[in-house]
């Protein structure tokens, strides 16, 4: 995105030949051919059945799996492992439970003085609408609020790119429609680049500035759809109904291994 | 306020509304509390005991009435034995405690973290619970003499397996996906240590201590039986010897108020570390 130059990092570059895992059943195929260059500040979603690899994907990306052949390359430089520059957010919001908020958000930052430390703690905090709860314990929050202390954790180290895994799928509806107009707020505020995966087609149209859609067994990218949509978007709007139908229609294409699945179940 | 937070609020009080609505304990149209319930049946036995032992259905040399018990307690408050006894058990408990625990701290902590330690010392550790800690007495008496050494070694023995256990399986057993956590925000060994794999073993580890006190009592009653000339247990051989069967109760019911005692300090300084986490 060319409005974004101000931002200069966040630039991924994905090129997996190859990745397997090693079961009792023997080798299992997760990915294979995975070419994907993301550019900075940009909004990015992955979406595919279950077991197509997604997850493994962006936990490549965030540098949890280094057993794969390819590589992946952030601003250039290969990634070898987890780092900083990276912020993942997770299904399950994985939070301390013996920390506070506040604590469990500074875990996301090394260094700086201890005041400086604070304000940004209180800022991203503040970021996720969650002011009043700095002090509070995760028992203590609902299911949006933790994932949204998770967020703020990710994003408070300042990272180029946030690596978003499935993080509203275990949230009511009507939460997840709020979180993912916040998550378009922050991103918008932050100018990360942004990868987030999910199965909900609705949800990666609603945000994505393109979609990337895989197929499973072996996980590969199906195709690459752009959301020619400006924001805020509509969900009822005829023309988000038609970009939301044509990546349906991609992913349960004729031949492809999602509508095998559901024509097996 | 969100709607998240607003269902939170409805759902904390429909949980309160039944937990009010939840019929009370009654026996026909009596109503009694919760907190009355457990002393029913202990109050009654004291009452019948005391009743009992008074009327002479109860030969008092061999189970005085409660109240007799009580001024024998009294009496051993007054002439100074209590606190020279029950001073010198708790001393025994503590150090015994505290080395014992110390020493499954030590090697809990290490087998917890390191595979290798846990796969060299845990078989050998296993091997020697397995021996009933009181059969152990006789050698240490033979290596350690009568005196305190015996004695402590047996109480530390005692608080040692389950400080080593408890601690050693919770760290081996801290959720795999907060580790990740860790190891996304690249947190050295030590860290990994103290900010997530200790505090999440926790818990476990304050039960573990718990118990650790527990079998210390036990174990200190153990050896002040098996030769003592102070202690709680001392008392109660002398009771027994000279025929006072209110002497034998009355140390009975200090071990079991002083072990009591300890265990509710333990339970709040283990509550109070473990703060405001969800239990």
């Amino acid at each position: 995105m060319d409005s974004d130059s101000f931002r200069q990092g966040g630039t991924v570059d994905i090129q997996i030949a190859r990745k397997a895992f090693v079961g009792s059943q023997g080798k299992l195929l997760a990915l294979r051919d995975i070419l994907l260059a993301i550019s900075p500040g940009e909004f990015v979603c992955v979406v595919g059945g279950s077991g197509c690899g997604k997850t493994t994907l962006l936990r490549i990306i965030a540098g949890l799996e280094t057993e794969y052949e390819g590589a992946v390359f952030l601003d250039g430089k290969r990634v070898t492992g987890t780092g900083l520059d990276r912020g993942v957010v997770f299904q399950e919001h994985r939070l301390l439970p013996w920390l506070t908020v506040h604590d469990n958000v500074a875990f996301g930052i090394a260094g700086l003085s201890r005041a400086e430390r604070v304000a940004k703690i209180r800022h991203y905090v503040n970021l996720v609408g969650l002011d009043e709860f700095e002090y509070e314990y995760p028992h203590q929050l609902s299911g949006g609020m933790s994932q949204r202390v998770a967020i703020a954790r990710a994003l408070v180290g300042h990272p180029e790119v946030l690596l978003l895994d499935e993080p509203f799928a275990s949230l009511d509806a009507l939460t997840r429609m709020r979180m993912q107009q916040e998550i378009l707020g922050i991103w918008e505020a932050e100018r990360t680049t942004v990868v987030l995966v999910t199965h909900d087609i609705e949800e990666a149209v609603y945000l994505a500035d393109r979609v990337v859609i895989m197929s499973p067994q072996p996980g590969t990218i199906r195709n690459v759809l752009p959301v020619p949509l400006s924001r805020p978007r509509d969900r009822t709007d005829r023309e988000f109904v038609r970009v939301r139908k044509s990546v349906h229609d991609e992913l349960f294409a004729p031949g492809s291994m999602a509508r095998l699945a559901l024509e097996n179940s | 306020m969100s709607t998240a937070e607003q269902n939170r609020g409805l759902v904390w009080k429909d949980t309160e509304a039944e937990l009010k609505a939840k019929p009370p304990n009654s026996i026909g149209r009596i109503y009694i509390p919760d907190r009355l319930l457990g002393w029913i049946i202990p109050v009654s036995v004291l009452v019948v005991w005391e009743l009992l032992a008074r009327l002479g259905v109860l030969p008092p040399n061999w189970l005085p009435a409660p109240t007799v018990v009580c001024q024998t307690i009294y009496q051993l408050a007054v002439a100074g034995d209590l606190f020279k006894h029950a001073g010198m058990t708790i001393a025994r408990v503590a150090v015994g405690f505290l080395l014992g625990a110390s020493a499954g701290t030590l090697l809990g902590g290490l087998t917890g973290y390191l595979p290798v330690a846990r796969k060299l010392l845990d078989p050998s550790l296993q091997a020697l619970r397995g021996v009933p800690s009181i059969a152990w007495v006789p050698l240490f008496l033979l290596w350690l003499g009568i005196q305190e050494t015996s004695k402590i070694t047996l109480i530390a023995l005692g608080a040692f397996f389950p400080v080593y256990l408890n601690l050693s399986v919770a760290m081996r057993h801290v959720d795999p996906k907060l580790l990740e956590v860790g190891k996304l925000y690249r947190l050295s060994n030590f860290q990994m240590v103290r900010r997530l794999i200790l505090p999440a073993a926790l818990p476990e580890y304050i039960v573990g201590l718990r118990s650790g006190l527990g079998l210390a009592w036990m174990f200190v009653v153990a050896a002040e039986l098996l030769g003592a000339s102070s202690g709680i247990g001392y008392l109660m051989v002398d009771g027994e010897m000279t025929g006072r069967a209110s002497i034998i109760l009355a140390s009975v019911i200090l071990f079991a108020a002083l072990g009591k005692a300890t265990d509710w300090m333990m339970n709040a300084v283990g509550r109070r570390l473990l703060g405001h986490r969800a239990r």
